[in-house]
């Protein structure tokens, strides 16, 4: 086993430059499903062997209720550096499950009490606030599938641009675009160095819901002015990001790439480009994350069943 | 079992709220909590309709004023605004609603706005010619 126990917690490092690449550089689909599909390999694999080192952790403490040949020198010989990695994997993992579950338990809560405000309303697809703060969301689930949005954006939105908005927001729906989004934030919970792919994600569905907006309204640039108008008439919200310490922003981003021309619709890069090379890189991590685990985990289960007399 | 009646009761809640506001709205002019327990066939106890007109009240969806003994109410608010106030509350509550909505807007820092109007420009001047 040896070191391939402690790789698929450094291995979502080769994710970093496709998160960066991707966006720019790939159909916002490819970019969100590889994406996503890389992050929840990476995070799979990265728990797994969290939780074996854990084992083997828990069995050097005093007391605990493993076994007795768990602790045998053999397993802790499996394990390098068994006695920080092993420590030190008792409270990640727990930070790890806690994490998780909150997240989990945060989703359903902001869906459920989401739907219960509109429980008043009548069914339709779309819930129409009367609110001066401009907002759109896709609710999806409960009952049904909805789209919430507030006279105030409406107000500031011609005819055409409303349509953009709408096709919008049921691209989100219809897409399930908060899966990946879903996806994505466990990951980052499940290992801190998955977080830039949950950045990205998060950019490539509005980018997705955007292209597919453009498709169905028939014009890029109606798509883009509904985002630019509607984002610089809810200036004055609070902006929990560092301004300008770095590249743009998503909107301006968002609104640039659907004034340029529409991505092609290839399924995968070239090798030999730089997104190409990044994304066969960042597929490699998550095949070597995955066999690392598998191995380790075998492994681990092989010498425990040989340590344990029965 | 238990979760399950308990969800259905608290979504029920809401349900109730929207029914005793829209009863409430008919009436001309302030109303009683009789009132409009009588407007609602008195499918509600009486004291269930002074609960959900004091949660109306904290939601700022009525108001009420002292009639001799007891409150007269009157709507401040129709169905879509007392679900506005409701959405804005779950949305302000959450500081990361962005991983579990996915929303038309993100906020927009203020050097982005420059360059937001710059583009939009462009875009309108390559239309026009």
């Amino acid at each position: 086993m040896g070191m391939f126990v402690l790789l698929p917690l450094v291995l979502p490092l080769t994710a970093w430059p496709v998160a960066r690449l991707a966006e720019q550089r790939l159909h916002p689909r490819t970019a969100t499903r590889l994406l996503t599909t890389v992050a929840a390999v990476m995070a799979l694999a990265s728990t797994l062997c969290l939780g074996l080192l854990m084992v083997v952790g828990t069995a050097q403490l005093p007391g605990n209720p493993l076994p007795d040949g768990w602790s045998d020198p053999e397993v802790r010989a499996a394990v390098p550096y068994d006695e920080i990695a092993g420590r030190l994997a008792i409270p990640g993992l727990l930070a790890v499950a806690v994490a998780c579950g909150r997240t989990l338990w945060r989703h359903r809560q902001v869906r459920r009490r989401a739907h219960r405000a509109l429980a008043g309303l009548p069914g339709t697809s779309v819930a129409v606030l009367p609110d001066e703060e401009p907002y759109a969301y896709a609710l999806p689930g409960g009952a049904r599938d909805r789209v919430v949005v507030t006279t105030a954006l409406l107000d500031c939105l011609g005819p055409a641009e409303r349509r953009a908005l709408f096709a919008h927001e049921r691209a989100h729906l219809a897409t399930r675009h908060h899966r990946y989004l879903l996806a994505v934030q466990l990951a980052a919970r499940a290992n801190p160095f998955l977080r830039p792919l949950r950045t990205a994600v998060s950019y490539t569905t509005e980018r997705w819901a955007d292209e597919d907006a453009a498709h169905a309204v028939g014009d890029r640039r109606t798509v883009a002015r509904a985002i630019g108008k509607a984002a610089l008439h809810s200036r004055g919200a609070p902006a929990p990001t560092l301004a300008g310490l770095a590249a743009p922003g998503p909107v301006p981003r968002r609104v640039a790439a659907l004034l340029g021309p529409a991505p092609a619709a290839r399924s995968w890069p070239s090798l030999f480009t730089a997104v190409g090379l990044a994304a066969w890189a960042a597929t490699a991590g998550a095949a070597i994350s995955a066999m690392s685990s598998a191995n380790s985990a075998v492994t681990m289960v092989l010498i425990l069943h040989a340590a344990t007399p029965l | 079992m238990a979760e399950q009646e308990r969800r259905s009761r608290r979504r029920g809640q809401g349900e109730l709220e929207a029914q005793v506001l829209s009863a409430l709205r008919e009436a001309d002019g302030p109303a009683t909590a009789g009132w409009v327990q009588e407007r609602l066939d008195g499918d509600l106890a009486y004291t269930t309709v002074v609960t959900i007109l004091s949660r109306l009240l904290d939601k700022g969806a009525v108001t009420r004023e002292r009639a001799g003994r007891s409150f007269a109410w009157t709507p401040s608010s129709d169905e879509a605004g007392l679900a506005a106030r409701k959405m804005r509350k779950v949305l302000d509550g959450e500081s990361d609603r962005e991983a579990v909505l996915a929303s038309f807007l993100t906020a927009l820092p203020p050097g982005d706005e420059a360059l937001l109007r710059e583009l939009l420009r462009q875009a309108e001047a390559e239309r026009d010619t």
